[in-house]
C-alpha cells in the first residue's frame, strides 16, 4: 500500500519549504554546535505558528487531524535545511503514546497543550547504549520514579518525558512532569538536539501501561517517531544529493567539471538510488500507520533513510575536497545531523534485530 | 475491486488454470527443442486467452488495454516460471519496432501476429564484439546496392538468434559522418544466405546468445525501419516502445523468503543461523531495500493509472535488484558451505541459489551494464555532464580504433 501524494499534501510540503528556507540561517545553526540548552528556536516559533505542532493530533484534541503522511513532508523540508528542534519528532511520540492510553486526564492534561505548543513532550526509553532494555533499571515504586535515563531527545527542554521502566518485575511506560528532575546536559555533537541525561529520584509519575502493554506501546512510539525521523533524514540526504551534484557541474579540475568523472558522477547517481529508496520506504510506512504491516514497514524506512543520509553525509563531503572539511562550509551540520538522527529511536543494530524478528517470528 | 484489481485476478485464475500444463514442473527435465515447443504452445494458448499484445492496436492483434494491464500480467506471471523467455526480445523489443515503422503494413500485420501466436521469434542485432555499451560505435556496414542494401560485419550477444525468423538490425551505412549520424535500421530474414548463426556458451552453461555473421546479405530498401542515416534516434525510439515491463525486487533471483527459510536450516558456529547478527543484518538490509523498490514499482503504477508519467526512479529497479541479487545468492552460498557446492545446470534462477549466483552478473550487464545505468541517471535525471567523449563530432572512420 503506498500512494500518491494529494495536492493538500503538496501544498504542505511546498509550504513548508518556501517558510524554512526564508527563515533558516546556516550561520546561527553553525553557532548553535558549541552552546548546550540552545536549539533552532526560529524554527520551533514556525512550527507553532504554522501549526505543525497541532498537525497529526486528532480535532478531538485541538489537532487539525492530520496524520504521519503530512507530519512526515514537515520533517522532511526540515531535514533539508537541518533545521528543526527535536521536539517536532518527541512531541508526536508522546501524542501517540496518550492517545493510545487509556488515560483520560493525562491526556485532557497534555495534548490540547502539544497541539498548541504551550508543551514540549519526549519519550525516555535509552539507558546505557540500549534503546528499549528488556529489563529497565529505572523502577517505579508507589507510584514514584527512580533511576537515569541517558541521551534523551529534547530532554533539555521538555515539560515531561513518557518514562520506560520496571514496575513490581514487569515493564511499564510512566508520565512524569520533568520540572524539578535533575537534567544533566550532554555536550554533544548535535547539540541542538538538546539531549540530556535525567535523574529521577523517586519523581511522582502516572502509569500509562504496563507489562506487555508497555512493551507493544513503545514499540508502536518507536516505530512512530522513527518514521518522522525517516523522512528528517530523506530531506537530509536528498538536500546532500543536490549539494554535491550543483558543486560537481560547477567545480572543474584537469579541464572539466569534476562531474564528469565518473568516480564523481557514480557516487552521486548512488546517492539518488538510495534517497529515492529511503523516500518509497517513508511514503509507504506514512500510508500503512495503524496496519498491520506497519512496524516493518517503519523499519524499513528507519534503515534506508539512515544509510541514505550517512552516505550522502559521507560521500558529499568528499566529493567537495578540501572545501567540504571546514567549519564555514557547514556541510558537517548535515554530518552530524546524521549520526544523531541514527540514534535517536534507536540505532541501526536495533532496527535490523526487529525488523529480522518481524520477518522470520525468531526474536535476536 | 477496479478493474486493474479484477484484470489481476483473472490473469491470475488463468495462469494457475495453465499452470499444470505450462509451468515449472511440466518443464522440468526437457531439452531445448522441447522445451521450446511448450513455449510456442504457451504462447498461442496466451494469444487465444487474449493475454498476448495486452496494449497492442487490435488492428494487429493486440486486446487494446493500457501497458498497466501488460505489467499486471507480467507480475502475475514470473512467479509461474512459464515458458515465455525465447519470446521476451520478440515481443518486448523487436515486433514493437516491425509494428510502428515497417514499409510494408499489411506484412508487417502478418507478422506481428505470427508472433504473437508464438509462431515467429525475432531477435534484436546491436551489440557487436566492438561495442555494446557504446551502441553508436558498431562496424556492421550496410552498403548501397542495387536498389536496395548489402550487410557484411558481425554481430553479438544476440539473444535467441539460433531459434529466430527474423530480427531487427542496426548498421552503418556511412563511415564519413560522426558515428551517430551514419547509420540506419533494417528487419532481416534470419535465414537469408550469407547469415550464420552461431550460439556460444555463457559462464552459467546456458547457451541462449549468439554471434551472427553477415557475408554479402542482401536486403531492400523496403527492409528499411529508419530514414537512411536515422537508425541511432529510431533505435533510441524503440527502446521507449516498450519501457513499461514488469520488474522484480528479488532481481529475478530467489525471493528473501527463501533465504529465510535457508537461515533456519542452517547453522552458524553452532547455532541456528536466524539467530546471527550478521544473517539477520542482510535479512533486515535485503527487505529494506527491496521494500523500497516495490514501493516505486507501486507508486509508478498508481501514477500511470492516473495518467501521468512515472517518475524517472523507476529506472534505479534492475541497477538496484540485481546487484543484491548477486549479493544475497553469494552470501547464501556461504551459509550453505560445503552443501552449496553443488552445481544444477538446468535449476530455475528464482528458487536456486548458485544458478541465480552464476548468471547474476549476466544480468547486471544486459540490457544496460551498471555503469551505462549510473551514467543515465547521472546525466538524463540528476544533469551531471557527460563522460569526456573523444570521438565525439570526429567523423566514425578517423576515430582512433
Amino acid at each position: 500500500m503506498s500512494i500518491l501524494y494529494d495536492e493538500a499534501q503538496q501544498a504542505i510540503a511546498n509550504e513548508c519549504r518556501r517558510v524554512l528556507d526564508a527563515r533558516t540561517d546556516k550561520a546561527r545553526l553553525i553557532g548553535l554546535l558549541e552552546e548546550t540548552g540552545q536549539f533552532d528556536e526560529a524554527f520551533w516559533k514556525t512550527a507553532v505558528e504554522q501549526g505543525w505542532t497541532a498537525l497529526a493530533l486528532p480535532e478531538a484534541h485541538g489537532g487539525l487531524g492530520l496524520g504521519l503522511i503530512e507530519l512526515g513532508l514537515v520533517a522532511q523540508a526540515a531535514g533539508v535545511l537541518t533545521a528543526g528542534a527535536p521536539f517536532l519528532t518527541t512531541n508526536y511520540g508522546a501524542q501517540q503514546l496518550l492517545l493510545a492510553s487509556q488515560d483520560q486526564a493525562a491526556r485532557d492534561r497534555w495534548l490540547p497543550a502539544l497541539s498548541s505548543g504551550d508543551a514540549i513532550g519526549t519519550v525516555a526509553f535509552a539507558e546505557g547504549s540500549t534503546i528499549l532494555p528488556s529489563a529497565p533499571e529505572t523502577y517505579l515504586a508507589d507510584g514514584r520514579l527512580s533511576g537515569v535515563k541517558h541521551g534523551v531527545p529534547a530532554g533539555l527542554k521538555a515539560d515531561f518525558a513518557v518514562v520506560w521502566a520496571s514496575h513490581a518485575g514487569k515493564p511499564a511506560l510512566a508520565l512524569v512532569e520533568l520540572a524539578g528532575i535533575s537534567r544533566q546536559a550532554i555536550r554533544s555533537f548535535d547539540n541542538g538536539r538538546l539531549y540530556a541525561d535525567l535523574t529521577f529520584m523517586g519523581a511522582p509519575a502516572t502509569v500509562l501501561f504496563e507489562g506487555e502493554a508497555a512493551r507493544a506501546a513503545a514499540l508502536q512510539a518507536l516505530a512512530h517517531m522513527a518514521v518522522v525521523t525517516a523522512h528528517e533524514q530523506t530531506g537530509g540526504a536528498e538536500a546532500l544529493m543536490f549539494i554535491a551534484r550543483d558543486y560537481a557541474n560547477e567545480r572543474k579540475a584537469f579541464g572539466q567539471p569534476i562531474g564528469a568523472f565518473q568516480s564523481v558522477k557514480h557516487r552521486i547517481a548512488e546517492l539518488y538510488g538510495l534517497v529515492e529508496i529511503a523516500r518509497a520506504n517513508c511514503i509507504h510506512a506514512a500510508a500503512c500507520a495503524g496496519t498491520s504491516e506497519f512496524t516493518r514497514a517503519a523499519a524499513a524506512a528507519r534503515l534506508s533513510a539512515t544509510e541514505a543520509y550517512d552516505t550522502a553525509a559521507r560521500d558529499t563531503v568528499q566529493i567537495h575536497g578540501g572545501a567540504g572539511v571546514t567549519w564555514e562550509s557547514g556541510l558537517h551540520l548535515h554530518m552530524r545531523r546524521a549520526r544523531s538522527l541514527a540514534i535517536e529511536q534507536g540505532n541501526m543494530l536495533f532496527w535490523e534485530d526487529l525488523l529480522a524478528g518481524e520477518l522470520t517470528g525468531e526474536p535476536a | 475491486m477496479n478493474d486493474l484489481d479484477a484484470y489481476r485476478e483473472k490473469a491470475r485464475a488463468w495462469l494457475e488454470s495453465v499452470a499444470p500444463t505450462y509451468g515449472k514442473q511440466a518443464r522440468e527435465g526437457m531439452t531445448e527443442d522441447e522445451d521450446l515447443a511448450m513455449g510456442r504452445a504457451y504462447q498461442r494458448a496466451k494469444f487465444d486467452a487474449g493475454f498476448a499484445g495486452i496494449n497492442w492496436d487490435p488492428e494487429f492483434g493486440g486486446q487494446g488495454l493500457t501497458p498497466l494491464h501488460k505489467v499486471i500480467f507480467e507480475q502475475e506471471e514470473m512467479p509461474f516460471a512459464m515458458p515465455s523467455g525465447y519470446f521476451g526480445v520478440s515481443l518486448g523489443i523487436s515486433v514493437p519496432v516491425v509494428m510502428r515503422f515497417a514499409q510494408d503494413r499489411e506484412w508487417a500485420k502478418e507478422r506481428v501476429l505470427a508472433a504473437l501466436k508464438g509462431d515467429e521469434i525475432w531477435c534484436q542485432l546491436f551489440s557487436e564484439p566492438s561495442g555494446g555499451s557504446d551502441l553508436a560505435g558498431i562496424r556492421t556496414k550496410a552498403e548501397p546496392d542495387g536498389n536496395g542494401w548489402k550487410l557484411n560485419g558481425q554481430k553479438l550477444w544476440t539473444t535467441w538468434a539460433q531459434r529466430s525468423d527474423y530480427g531487427v538490425i542496426i548498421a552503418r551505412n556511412d563511415p564519413t559522418v560522426p558515428k551517430h549520424k551514419g547509420l540506419t535500421f533494417f528487419w532481416l530474414d534470419m535465414h537469408a544466405p550469407g547469415v550464420t548463426v552461431r550460439p556460444f556458451r555463457l559462464a552459467a552453461g546456458d547457451s541462449h546468445v549468439n554471434e551472427v555473421f553477415f557475408d554479402d546479405v542482401k536486403l531492400t530498401d523496403g527492409q528499411r525501419l529508419s530514414p537512411v542515416g536515422g537508425g541511432f534516434g529510431t533505435a533510441m525510439a524503440t527502446l521507449m516502445i516498450e519501457r513499461y515491463s514488469a520488474s522484480d525486487p528479488a532481481g529475478f533471483g530467489p525471493p528473501l523468503d527463501l533465504f529465510v527459510d535457508l537461515a533456519r536450516e542452517c547453522e552458524v558456529a553452532g547455532r541456528p543461523a536466524i539467530e546471527d547478527g550478521r544473517i539477520r543484518s542482510a535479512i533486515a538490509r535485503t527487505y529494506a531495500m527491496r521494500s523500497g523498490l516495490e514501493a516505486i514499482t507501486t507508486r509508478a503504477m498508481r501514477m500511470m493509472e492516473a495518467g501521468m508519467e512515472p517518475g524517472p526512479e523507476g529506472s534505479l529497479n534492475k541497477l538496484v535488484s540485481v546487484r543484491s541479487r548477486q549479493k544475497l545468492s553469494e552470501l547464501a552460498i556461504d551459509l550453505m558451505g560445503a552443501i552449496g557446492l553443488g552445481w544444477e545446470q538446468d535449476a530455475w534462477l528464482k528458487d536456486d541459489w548458485v544458478a541465480s549466483w552464476l548468471s547474476a552478473p549476466t544480468m547486471r550487464i544486459a540490457g544496460g551494464a551498471d555503469e551505462m545505468l549510473l551514467n543515465t541517471i547521472a546525466e538524463k535525471i540528476l544533469g551531471l555532464p557527460q563522460d569526456h567523449r573523444p570521438d565525439k563530432g570526429i567523423p566514425f572512420n578517423q576515430i582512433p580504433a
